[in-house]
């Protein structure tokens, strides 16, 4: 094998004193196409962004072409020959081709002329059928990826990195990339392709890597690989089995149908969705990136909103509901816990009694004109009591708490309105050992409870450790239901991929 | 007016009442193979109802009553009409619905005992018969317009005039308990109140003697029938059919609807079928799922057997299927009967058993 032209030893990234990548090493050599897999989670997006320049490394170290280098920014990781190609493009809609393609290396005076004739012979060169005078928004998926790919290569790119390139790709399309791809290779372009489609990683990947809990699980040639194999890599953990029993010892029978969803359709995310979610219950929902989980909730809890022409059904308590905003879908009993809770999950510079005490104000609407200190104050303290939040008082600013409390404000702000159905999304993502096993127990609690728990996670062991009923969903869809008896992290993985 | 504008606003989003949704096999009614693999008792001609005297099972088959013994069916009764409905009556005799139209007690202290109409409207489509705790006869009558053998032309006329009547075998008086029930098909006890399946709106009522009705279970993606009483608590629910979303698309297109029941031979409708398969002139919902990145077409199935274990509450706790690749569907009867649930499956007209034990063994597993 010859030298690599990229390489990183023993690299690590903290966010927050938590490792999103611990100990990587990772190599790719000139004309390589390496395919990155993992679960969400396992570390992908981290290693390529701190190979883009977008996250400098905690410690460790990487070298291009042998040389050590430290990139700071995307431009500084540009000008060494590595460009990221991102799910969500980054071209300008409202430019055209062109312009996107040499923007950023303007000159003092540019004739537009000029640069459509640049781009035209560019694209020609690499046989890119897309007119560089259209304006961006014009173009379909694949021809964005291309223009993508053709800036990537104009700026001379030695390495180009894909993350999930053809996740909104047809057939057809990801046909002509795949070529494209090839393309790269034969002009000695090294190539590194994160999917979760681990059939395409098999079918144009010269070698894999497989990436767990942030670490580096085994790095072969593709021919050595098959699905099962690349699979028990990705899941195979002994880590988790110290956090999580690895199945449920009692599964709680269904009561009440809470929420019924019948061909709920958003496009292009939620695409004929339907399910139903029980009392009593934690209903699991597993699925990878872009399976349309988060999306189907939201739409629930009045955050998104469905298709207006034959959007589906929604039906809460036999009752059908649509939603516009969310306040009526809190006043119906539907807590919808954000994933995102930095930007959507409380306000950062207001104190925990405060936070707690907005959910109070979002349920009562109109009924409470008036903000109440004192009453903010007995809710934010019964509250920090009943979750065991970790403050010095409750007039601390929730920024400044640790990941794991502020879970547990965003959650104590959604559990305040005294909701019956809800919606975890994530919940621990992000959130310290400690706080982890207390937020299980509180799901835990609020089934025994009877109320109807939905838990939306892309952690495995989290899924098996506290569902009693499992649901996968890929693109857009619930493709399998399991019961908590007979998951195993295999099956699960197995419905979200294929 | 403005419900009408509302309506015409459904129709052009499909919402509401127009939307064409389908509710999901999933929870206790996830799909297994249980009834796939139950064991065949018996083959009938025309069989329509079972029934048990608490020690053997009783089958009405065309015109006859057959009993069910350790060396075979054994005929113990023969009408001049084919029986509709059955019920073994808990102080002896039996009660017989009769082509739907005539309700008649054979044997028993109230022996000889009929009913044609209640409060001089006849009955039409008599398909299920059970006994309250006062003794008297809970009895569903399907439709006003269409009789038993002729359920999917109810269906598809959108019949809502089906009804719940209650006899008295001691006075021999009648009375309406509800009307305008969108296909009754099948009638249980529950305290004071009777279990009612709806049919065509999918759901399971429950009807105080009053009339007053509430919900116990709706929105099920299957056209429910009888319903019996467990043995340790709880209920039996069939199923005959299972909802499609090309099924509830032709049911909100009037003119598509009377066009086919006027031009097409009614085993070629697209409505639901209790057996499916016997031609390929069959219609089919076109649909294709996508597996290992390859595309399979697939269409829903056209018949389907389903039994639902119902707590005393209603809620179901797990159901027994014959998917769309099995051969005992149309399901339309179940029973108890010596530590065996008894089904008629009408789709290919068998009598088939599952042990309870080896139900719950299965479930628990």
């Amino acid at each position: 094998m010859t030298a690599p032209i990229l390489e990183l030893r023993q690299a690590t990234k903290l966010y927050g004193g938590v490792p999103a990548i611990e100990g990587v090493d990772f190599s790719l050599v000139e004309g390589e196409i390496h395919a990155l897999v993992g679960e969400n989670g396992a570390g992908k997006s981290t290693l390529t962004k701190v190979m883009a320049g977008v996250v400098p490394l905690s410690s460790g170290t990487m070298l291009i072409a042998g040389r050590e280098v430290v990139p700071r920014t995307p431009l500084e990781a540009r000008q060494l020959g590595v460009a990221m190609v991102f799910q969500e493009n980054s071209l300008v809609p409202s430019m055209t081709v062109a312009q996107n393609l040499f923007l950023g290396q303007e000159k003092f005076y540019n004739r537009l002329r000029g640069i459509y004739i640049a781009a035209q012979q560019f694209l020609q060169s690499l046989n890119f059928d897309v007119p560089p005078t259209a304006t961006v928004a014009q173009l379909g998926a694949a021809k964005k990826q291309m223009v993508e790919i053709a800036r990537a290569v104009l700026h001379e790119a030695r390495v180009i990195i894909f993350d999930e390139p053809t996740a909104s790709l047809t057939p057809e399309e990801k046909k002509y990339f795949f070529d494209l791809v090839r393309e790269l290779k034969r002009r000695g372009v090294s190539v590194i392709f994160i999917s979760h489609a681990l059939e395409e990683a098999l079918l144009i990947s010269d070698r894999i890597t497989v990436l767990r809990d942030g670490r580096h699980v085994v790095t072969d040639d593709t021919a050595n690989f098959d699905r099962a194999r690349v699979i028990q890599a990705m899941v195979g953990r002994d880590l988790s089995k110290t956090l999580y029993a690895e199945r449920k010892a009692h599964v709680r029978p269904p009561g009440e149908r809470v929420l019924t969803i019948e061909n709920l359709r958003m496009a292009p995310m939620v695409k004929n969705n339907s399910l139903s979610v029980f009392a009593g219950q934690v209903t699991g929902v597993f699925g990878l990136v872009g399976s349309g989980r988060t999306e189907t909730f939201k739409i629930a809890a009045g955050i998104l909103k469905r298709d207006f022409f034959h959007g589906g059904e929604i039906v809460l308590r036999g009752r059908p509901i649509r939603y516009l905003t969310p306040a009526p879908a809190v006043r119906d009993g539907i807590a919808y816990v954000t994933e995102d809770r930095k930007v959507e999950g409380f306000f950062e510079t207001m104190s925990i009694a405060r936070n707690v005490y907005m959910g109070l104000l979002a349920k009562l609407g109109r009924r409470r004109p008036l903000v109440l200190a004192r009453e903010a104050e007995a809710v934010g303290k019964k509250w920090i009591e009943a979750l065991n939040v970790r403050a010095i008082g409750q007039d601390v600013k929730v920024v400044e708490l640790s990941g794991g409390n502020q879970q547990k404000i965003v959650i104590a702000k959604s559990l305040v309105q005294e909701p019956t159905l809800i919606v975890f999304d994530e919940p621990t993502r992000g959130v310290d050992v400690g706080a982890i096993a207390e937020i299980h127990q509180l799901i835990d609690r609020l089934a025994e409870q009877g109320n109807a728990v939905v838990m939306i996670s892309s952690y495995l062991p989290e899924i098996m450790a506290r569902s009693d009923r499992i649901l996968v969903c890929r693109q857009g869809k619930v493709v399998e239901e399991f019961s908590a008896r007979e998951a195993t992290e295999e099956k699960i993985m197995y419905a979200a991929i294929h | 007016m403005i419900a009408a504008l509302r309506a015409f606003g459904d129709r052009v989003l499909g919402r509401g009442e127009a939307a064409i949704t389908v509710p999901i096999f999933d929870g206790a009614l996830k799909p297994n193979q249980m009834l796939a693999d139950a064991e065949i008792v018996g083959q009938f001609d025309d069989a329509n109802d079972i029934a048990t005297d608490g020690k053997t099972l009783l089958v009405a088959d065309g015109e006859q009553v057959v009993r069910i013994g350790d060396g075979g069916g054994t005929e113990i009764d023969r009408f001049d009409r084919g029986i509709t409905a059955l019920h073994a009556l808990p102080d002896g005799g039996l009660a017989v619905a009769l082509a739907g139209e005539e309700v008649r007690i054979v044997g028993g202290p109230s022996g000889g005992r009929r009913w044609t109409d209640v409060g001089g409207t006849p009955f039409h489509a008599v398909n299920a018969i059970c006994s309250m705790s006062d003794g008297t006869l809970a009895v569903t009558d399907g439709s006003r317009d269409n009789d038993c053998a002729h359920w999917t032309h109810d269906l598809m006329e959108r019949g809502a005039n089906g009804r719940l009547v209650f006899l008295d075998r001691g006075s021999g008086a009648a009375r309406e308990g509800a009307q305008g029930l969108e296909y009754a098909f099948g009638a249980c006890a529950l305290g004071a109140e009777t279990l009612v399946s709806e049919s065509w709106r999918h759901r399971l009522l429950a009807i105080e003697p009053q009339g007053r009705r509430r919900i116990v279970l709706d929105r099920l993606p299957v056209y429910p029938s009888r319903i019996v009483a467990a043995a340790d608590g709880g209920f039996w629910l069939t199923a005959f059919a299972a909802r499609t979303q090309l099924v509830e698309f032709v049911l909100r297109e009037p003119a598509f609807r009377r066009r086919m029941m006027k031009e097409i031979a009614p085993e070629h409708w697209i409505a639901p079928r209790l057996r499916s398969g016997q031609s390929f002139l069959e219609p089919m919902q076109g649909a294709h799922l996508r597996t290992m990145g390859v595309l399979k077409p697939w269409a829903p199935p056209r018949s389907y057997g389903l039994v639902i274990r119902l707590s005393s509450e209603g809620t179901p706790l797990y159901s027994l299927h014959s998917r769309v690749d099995g051969v005992n569907h149309g399901i339309v009867a179940a029973i108890e009967v010596g530590g065996f649930l008894y089904m008629l499956a009408k789709g290919p007209g068998r009598l088939i058993r599952l042990a309870l034990v080896d139900i719950e063994k299965e479930v628990a597993a």
